[in-house]
């Protein structure tokens, strides 16, 4: 990974980018781009491939084909200082949440900071979070003690930890109801206004609605 | 929350199998201190006898069984008093009796009574037997207080009736706790005419005890010259088997710690693949996953390391009741062996944990968060 300029082209370039697993394409060539301050929707039938261009995005794996930019940063065969990459450049919240379940609510956003921020900040930035989402009274809760939606906004208060430009989202408001998903929402708009990034994999209308664009992903082709 | 306090959550998370690693590490540790205290004191009980004699330099036959047992002509001692350097040689016979049940092993002294001040006895009360009084003991201090005997009583030892003419001290602990008589006495006992079990060496002043040393091993090479404790192994094969013996265990013991701790850190491993997945994807650094795992290990085997070092005490008191150690083994506790235990414990810690930190470091991220 190439260290590059955060104040210069888009946020997220993905160009000629694929996936398969064996026989099975995951995704088939897409080209997105994201412009730094943009809120941006994917959607697509199931199986089209968004999960995995958010990993790919995420360089939690790697494409088959073409290139990925996020941050500045070149993905891909190669690539190096990941780890600052994962934690300091992008905040995921995962579909399925992904929560330590022996960790508090709180003790799972600030283990995104661990070895990045201070003791003091760690607290100060999961406290400030976990208010923004509205789980101060859930703090000290593990997340199997949680409902799917309060899950859902601690993996979201995890992403955005460390202040990464980028935020990669896959189906956050899924879980939530209007109220819940609307305070996402904001919170993703008023990320974008100052300056950050989100792209947001959803069926979700409300979400679709909310953001400045919607790309669709095509399904992808099967075999060959 | 901070590295070390999530260290301690994960710990906490599982107390049944932290508490089994631990056990592991205990039983670890309790082999290494109680045999590391039991060498160390059997070597301490057989250097004393050594360094009863005020010498520069002890003599005793090379490669003897046990430095008792060992045999030396009178004529040999006289002649390594003409060796050049040598200012006096004294030869003293060694046996052992059982006086009752409380003091089953007696180490007895024989020595003519020219040779006491040489050999650093100082009487404390009374007089010295005579030179062949095959009826006269000299008692240490020590030993006459544990039997309850004085000057001028009479003492059995081995169907043997002595009257005890005096009480002295030696320059070392243990030599109080001996008893003394007419060389050519206990000679006669052991049917070991004109034979001493050691010599005892004073150099000149000004002349070197490596250099001695050297001549007399030259010129007596079926002796073993002895200047420090490290030098005892080249005469008493016993101390080095059990140096062995002990060195033996601690390699069994480290084995069966460091199997305990692997089982359960790669147990461990194998239920928390998800949770390594999420830390990698979250960008922590491989270091870090094994700094977590090895910590883990760590923490739990220090604390099995202090309760091993407590069963470890637990074990030597049992062994000092013994009837086979009574008199024989007393324990001493140097403070090196908290550090051994520590060493140990980080040592089986790092060993065990480090293949299921390095395969933990290796989890892929999207493979973690895949699983379910």
């Amino acid at each position: 990974m190439s260290r590059g300029n955060h104040n210069d082209g888009p946020a997220i370039e993905a160009r000629g980018v694929s996936k398969r697993y064996g026989r099975t394409v995951a995704l088939a060539p897409i080209d997105l781009s994201v412009a730094r301050g943009e809120f941006v929707v994917l959607v697509g039938p199931s199986g089209c491939g968004k999960s995995t261009l958010v990993n790919m995005l995420g360089a939690l794996e790697r494409s088959d084909t073409g290139v990925i930019e996020v941050a500045g940063h070149r993905l891909g065969r190669g690539a190096r200082h990941l780890n600052h990459f994962r934690r300091m450049e992008v905040g995921i919240a995962f579909q399925l949440h992904n929560l330590i379940p022996r960790l508090t609510a709180r003790e799972n956003v600030q283990a995104a900071m661990l070895g990045a921020a201070r003791r003091r900040d760690r607290v100060e930035r999961s406290e400030e979070l976990l208010d923004a989402l509205d789980l101060t009274a859930r703090a000290n809760d593990r997340p199997p003690t949680l409902s799917g939606g309060e899950r859902q906004r601690v993996a979201i208060a995890r992403a955005l930890a460390n202040k990464p430009p980028v935020i990669l989202a896959d189906e956050p408001t899924g879980s939530l109801d209007d109220d819940a998903a609307e305070l996402v929402i904001d919170i993703f708009k008023e990320w974008c206004l100052e300056g950050g990034t989100v792209l947001a994999v959803s069926h979700d209308p409300r979400l679709s609605s909310a953001g400045d664009r919607v790309v669709t992903i095509p399904v992808a082709a099967e075999g060959g | 929350m901070t590295f070390i306090g999530l260290i301690l959550r994960n710990i906490r998370a599982r107390p049944l199998r932290s508490a089994l690693t631990a056990l592991a590490v205990a039983i670890g540790v309790m082999a290494v201190v109680a045999l590391g205290v039991l060498t160390d004191s059997l070597n301490h009980t057989a250097t004393q006898i050594l360094e009863i004699g005020e010498a520069d330099l002890t003599i005793s036959q090379k490669n003897t069984d046990d430095i008792i047992n060992s045999t030396i002509s009178q004529e040999d001692i006289a002649k390594i008093g003409q060796v050049p350097g040598v200012r006096r040689a004294v030869g003293a016979l060694l046996g052992t009796d059982a006086y009752d049940d409380q003091h089953p092993l007696v180490i007895e002294v024989g020595l003519a009574p020219e040779d006491q001040a040489p050999f650093g006895v100082n009487i404390l009360e009374g007089r010295s037997y005579g030179t062949d009084a095959a009826n006269e003991i000299m008692l240490g201090y020590v030993f006459a207080s544990s039997v309850g005997k004085r000057v001028g009583d009479q003492i059995t030892i081995d169907d043997n009736t002595y009257t005890v003419t005096g009480l002295y001290s030696t320059n070392v602990s243990f030599g109080n706790s001996t008893v003394m008589m007419p060389l050519s006495h206990l000679q006669g006992l052991n049917r070991l005419d004109g034979q001493v079990s050691l010599g005892f060496v004073q150099v000149d002043k000004g002349a070197r005890v490596e250099t001695v040393g050297k001549a007399i091993d030259e010129a007596f090479p079926q002796l073993a010259t002895i200047a420090t404790a490290s030098d005892f192994g080249r005469a008493d094969r016993n101390l080095m088997l059990i140096g062995a013996a002990n060195t033996g265990g601690s390699i069994l013991a480290a084995l069966i710690a460091i199997t305990g701790v692997l089982n359960t850190s790669l147990l461990s491993f194998f239920e928390r693949i998800r949770e390594f997945g999420i830390y990698r994807s979250i960008g922590w650094s491989r270091r870090r996953v094994i700094a977590l795992v090895i910590g883990e290990a760590v923490v739990v085997s220090v604390v099995g390391a202090a309760l091993g070092v407590a069963l470890g005490w637990g074990a030597i008191n049992v062994l000092q009741q013994l009837d086979q150690l009574r008199g024989i083994f007393q324990p001493i506790y140097k403070a090196d062996i908290f550090t051994r235990s520590l060493s140990f414990g980080l040592t089986v810690a790092f060993l065990g944990a480090l293949y299921p930190a390095l395969r933990a470091a290796l989890v892929a991220p999207i493979t973690a968060v895949r699983r379910e």
